[in-house]
């Protein structure tokens, strides 16, 4: 795979990628678009949703489509920091410390219900999910690109769980929720499993340096500054609306242009539209907002601030432009 | 016998607290349950001498004799053979709770009724005791008298040759303490009965005999100082008093209580006068004994909103007796009558009465110091009940040339006065400043141009609307209304007037008993004349001749209204000019119709024949423009299209967000064309590559596949695109 490295676009990639993932997860295009898209901009992904719906799945399938190596950590309350980054072990025959990598030393991560996990052992990933680097003993190891964390939550559960801090929070370039299927679907999904079709049957479809040259593409796809200013602006309407308490940060900014420009990727173009910034608006921006005590209160949603947010920040077509 | 007068000095600083409460009890009231008080604690303290067992026991003997005493004098209803019952507790512990906040709600003297006058005695017997049992430390012995003072004081303070004779009061029980407390050597210390238990606090009597000469020395010393100081102080409040005397009343905490009234949710008997004058013959009340009275009032409203009348709400119990109101500096005289509410009168609480009432036998209403209405809650049905009421006796001189007061509508007030009002005013008055003749004008003004109504369908109400319609239109109305108006236009000119509500005597009023009927249901208008008081007056004609006698004010009003002299012929009837304001239209120039209706239809034409003009101006001006401006131009004009028809538009809106919306509603080829339309814009703005004629081209074709799609919606939906001005003015 890897001689024909530079002649697959990163369109390709998601092709070939979207392909191989709906063989197990059915009807649910958008999902995989966008969840191939954070793959693409090299973003981190949480997926969230009620049990049975396969958050895990659709996390396994991503992991193995890749090729290279993948992980995966069932984050449990007795989990510690030093499973997921590794540990000093001393060598006897050796006569000397060495380091024993922890799950986190793959180019995929599945991180499965991440909210299990006790907040000391939710903040190993800190470092490594912004950095990219993990330091044990004051020894900094860097962990292999590209490197994507693909974390699962579940929402309703409240005994047993740890919220996600909002640091953490923020490091997921997207948040995506899986939804009910419809009918159709559904009865797919089980003939799926009745033909005994699992994540651990699909071949990994790119390998690394492939993937690594499609997220440089997407990287060099082009933006044009009035859209780059649109996504700025729905950054700074988070922070003024009245009903959030904490907008988005620059970090979400510039994850709304990344996932913006993987998502124009997917769509095989080579340029990035304000339908793209608003097709990841509500994936990249829901979580990185807190709703005053207010608008909690009264059952507000985020992504029904969202939604007005969108309605109202005018698009660039209409404000470089005049009548 | 040293014990005896330090006993009778303990009980004196008790009484004199409780003497000092005659203001607002009386003197007779107050005598017999503090003797009865006083007596007890002095049998019980003998008692104690005689037996010396019972020595400890004294301060609870004290009080049980005490309160029984108080309980055969005051609380003899409820005992039974002179024994307490449980009423008489109950009673008992009423007069601690609330007795002294009833003396506070009433008006002074009250009422010598055991629930009010219970705490007197109560805090004598508290006084009187605490004085005794401290009897060992004379200057504490003195302090509960002091404090039972203060008390009274703050209730009603005690002034002039009173104040001084109390001081003196004082002054001398505080002595007779001191002096006879002074142990004489070789004589056992008073309270220190048993000589075989040693007070260890105490000095003894041989050690306080040898110290006795440089004591009396100190104390010659301390008199010397006191002395100066002493008459230095009585000076300066000789000064502070003369200074300041006359000019405000000494502080009471009556001034600061009034009585709960529940304020009547009943209906005024303003509103129901028209409902009584139509079923004229019903019996209301009846009453005996009264020769002069010529009208009965049962409320007094003063403060108008504009659309309602209400009375003052400042009541008080009403007490033994209340003195003719302070304003009136004219002679009055005592009147009295026997009066019996009738079913006819209604649940209302309010009694029949006078201006100024003087006391109540035969129930126990609230009384409205200012107005003098009194007010029974809970009234039970039928009462019976004798008033007394003062009388002012003025003679022609002194209430022809009188002045109104204008300080006594503090709390008036008029609403909106609606337009014409004040002119009429100030033509039924001729101009004359506010004074008691040019309040006789006003009467005479409109008891000469207004009818009053009779029979069925009386005209009601006595807001602002109704007094126009009946001021400058109508001119015709009951009682009601003259007075209301009355008020009203006299407020207007400054005359300080009022609005009661009664009955006036019947004409025949013959017979004993007398009885009123609904037939004599009258409201009527007051006015404030200095030092006279409140002068009722007549504008509709119909109290003359009232009752048996006129009163002495009723008669002197009568000669100054003869007196008049008649209108003014050079200011004819000036209601006549007012009357034009609202019924005759202003005759001004015609109104012009036919250019109206030209303008109209030109707006209209323009609007028809501009609005797809202008459209279509722009959309060619749109057209021209070249390159990616050509191909937003292009998305505007969709935009715009859709918007005609009923598209909603916000301004976060992408081309592929409007066809999003649009889907469920338009047709296929809008949602192409717009679909179309948004790869030319994305191509235009976003990829860099710029639009190219034929960019522009496709851009333009694609809004004209839009447009044949919106064609083949509704006849009348396209008419109203065509014809929707707002995408001209919006962007």
């Amino acid at each position: 795979m890897s001689g024909e490295t530079a002649s697959v676009s990163a369109s390709e990639v998601y092709q070939r990628i979207a392909a191989n993932v709906q063989r197990v997860v059915r009807g649910k295009p958008r999902l995989v678009r966008l969840a191939v898209a954070a793959l693409l901009s090299e973003g981190h992904l949480l997926i969230e949703d009620v049990p049975g719906l396969g958050k895990t799945t659709l996390a396994r399938c991503l992991a193995r489509s890749v090729g290279g190596s993948w992980s995966r950590i069932q984050f449990t309350p007795d989990l510690l920091p030093g499973d997921i980054t590794g540990v000093q072990v001393y060598r006897q025959s050796e006569e000397r410390f060495t380091f024993q990598p922890g799950g986190i030393f793959a180019n995929v991560v599945v991180a499965d219900e991440i909210n299990r996990g006790t907040p000391k052992t939710q903040s190993a990933l800190l470092e490594v999910m912004s950095e990219r680097t993990v330091t044990v003993d004051a020894v900094r190891h860097e962990v292999p690109r590209p490197f994507l964390v693909i974390a699962t939550q579940n929402p309703i559960e409240m005994e047993g769980t740890y919220r996600l801090p909002e640091a953490q929070l923020d490091r997921f370039t997207m948040r995506l929720r899986v939804g009910y299927p419809d009918l159709a679907t559904e009865v797919m999904v089980i003939m799926g499993d009745c033909a005994n079709v699992s994540p651990d049957d699909l071949p990994a479809v790119v390998d690394i340096p492939t993937l690594q040259a499609a997220v440089a593409q997407v990287r060099a796809i082009r933006i044009v500054p009035a859209v780059v200013e649109y996504a700025a602006s729905l950054a700074q309407a988070t922070r003024q609306h009245v009903d959030l308490r904490y907008g988005a940060s620059p970090r979400g900014s510039i994850a709304l242009v990344r996932a913006a420009q993987a998502v124009a990727a997917t769509h095989g173009r080579d340029y990035v539209t304000p339908d793209d910034i608003k097709e990841v608006a509500h994936p990249v921006l829901e979580h990185r907002v807190i709703l005053t005590p207010d608008a909690e209160l009264n059952q507000r949603r985020p992504d029904v601030v969202i939604d007005q947010i969108l309605a109202k920040v005018p698009a660039p077509v209409l404000s470089a432009e005049g009548r | 016998m040293r014990e005896r007068v330090l006993v009778g000095c303990a009980l004196l600083a008790a009484a004199i607290p409780g003497l000092l409460f005659a203001p607002v009890f009386g003197w007779r009231a107050l005598v017999a349950p503090i003797a009865v008080v006083l007596v007890g604690c002095y049998l019980v303290v003998e008692l104690c001498v005689r037996f010396p067992p019972l020595r400890p026991w004294r301060p609870l003997l004290a009080l049980v004799v005490g309160l029984l005493g108080v309980a055969e004098v005051e609380l003899r209803d409820t005992t039974l053979g002179g024994l307490p019952t449980g009423a008489t507790l109950r009673a008992l512990g009423a007069g601690v709770t609330q007795s002294w906040q009833l003396a506070l709600q009433s008006t002074w003297p009250v009422r010598p009724d055991a629930e009010v006058l219970l705490f007197v005695p109560l805090v004598v017997l508290v006084t009187a005791v605490l004085g005794i049992e401290a009897l060992r430390w004379p200057a504490v012995a003195a302090l509960p008298g002091v404090a039972a003072l203060g008390l009274s004081q703050v209730f009603t303070a005690v002034t002039g040759p009173v104040a001084t004779a109390v001081g003196l009061g004082c002054a001398v029980v505080v002595a007779g303490l001191l002096v006879a407390s002074r142990p004489r050597p070789g004589q056992p210390q008073p309270n220190q009965p048993q000589p075989n238990q040693p007070q260890p606090n105490q000095p003894q009597p041989s050690r306080r005999a040898a110290a006795g000469a440089p004591a009396a020395r100190g104390r010659g010393a301390a008199a010397v100082l006191a002395l100066p100081t002493a008459v230095v102080a009585v000076i300066a409040a000789v000064a502070v008093t003369t200074v300041t005397q006359g000019r405000q009343p000494a502080y009471s905490v009556h001034q600061d209580y009034a009585a709960p009234a529940p304020l009547p949710r009943a209906v005024s008997p303003l509103a129901e006068l028209a409902a009584r004058l139509e079923n004229p013959d019903v019996p209301v009340f009846s009453y005996t004994g009264a020769g002069r009275a010529d009208r009965w009032r049962l409320v007094v409203l003063t403060d108008f909103t504009g659309v309602t009348w209400t009375p003052p709400d400042r009541y008080r119990r009403l007490g033994a007796q209340v003195g003719p109101q302070p304003v009136v500096t004219v002679p009055t005289a005592p009147r009295s009558a026997r009066l019996t509410l009738l079913p006819g009168l209604g649940d209302g609480p309010w009694l029949p009465s006078q201006a100024m009432p003087a006391s109540v036998t035969g129930a126990a209403p609230l009384i409205e110091p200012a107005s003098g209405v009194l007010l029974l809650p809970d009234r039970p049905g039928p009462a019976d009940y004798g008033l007394s009421w003062w009388e002012p006796e003025v003679d022609q001189a002194a209430l022809a040339g009188a002045a109104v007061d204008p300080g006594a509508v503090s709390e008036g007030g008029l609403g909106v006065v609606p337009p014409g009002i004040a002119e009429l005013a100030r033509t039924a008055t001729g101009g004359k400043r506010p004074s008691f003749e040019s309040a006789l004008v006003l009467e005479q003004y409109l008891s000469q141009n207004y009818k009053v109504a009779t029979g069925a369908n009386l005209p009601t109400g006595s807001a602002w609307p109704q007094l126009r319609e009946f001021l400058l239109t109508s001119k015709r109305g009951t009682s009601e209304q003259f007075a209301a108006a009355y008020v009203a236009l006299a407020r207007v000119v400054g005359i300080p007037a009022r609005l009661a509500v009664g009955y006036r005597a019947p004409r025949n009023s013959a017979g004993d008993p007398v009885v009123v009927h609904n037939r004599d249901a009258l409201a009527w208008p007051e006015v404030a004349v200095a030092g006279v008081g409140w002068v009722p007056l007549d504008p509709t004609g119909t109290a003359a001749g009232a009752g048996a006698a006129a009163t002495s004010l009723g008669a002197v009003t009568a000669q100054l209204r003869a007196a008049l002299p008649p209108p003014d012929p050079s200011n004819p009837a000036p209601p006549e000019p007012a009357v034009p304001d609202e019924a005759a239209p202003v005759p001004g120039p015609p109104f012009p119709v036919l250019p109206v209706l030209l303008g109209g239809l030109a707006v209209v034409v323009l609007a028809l024949v501009g609005i797809p003009l202008l459209k279509a101006v722009r959309t060619v001006r749109r057209r021209r423009r070249p390159g990616p401006r050509g191909v937003v131009a292009a998305w505007l004009e969709a935009r715009d299209l859709l918007r005609a028809h009923g598209a909603r538009i916000t301004p976060g809106m992408t081309v592929r967000d409007l066809a999003t919306a649009v889907a469920p509603t338009a047709g296929q080829s809008v949602v192409d064309g717009l679909l179309r339309l948004a790869g030319r814009v994305d191509t235009a703005l976003w990829s860099g590559a710029g639009a190219s004629a034929a960019t522009v081209n496709e851009a333009w074709a694609a809004v004209r596949d839009i447009r044949r799609g919106l064609a083949a919606r509704p006849r009348l939906a396209r008419l109203r695109a065509v014809f929707d001005p707002r995408g001209l003015f919006r962007r």
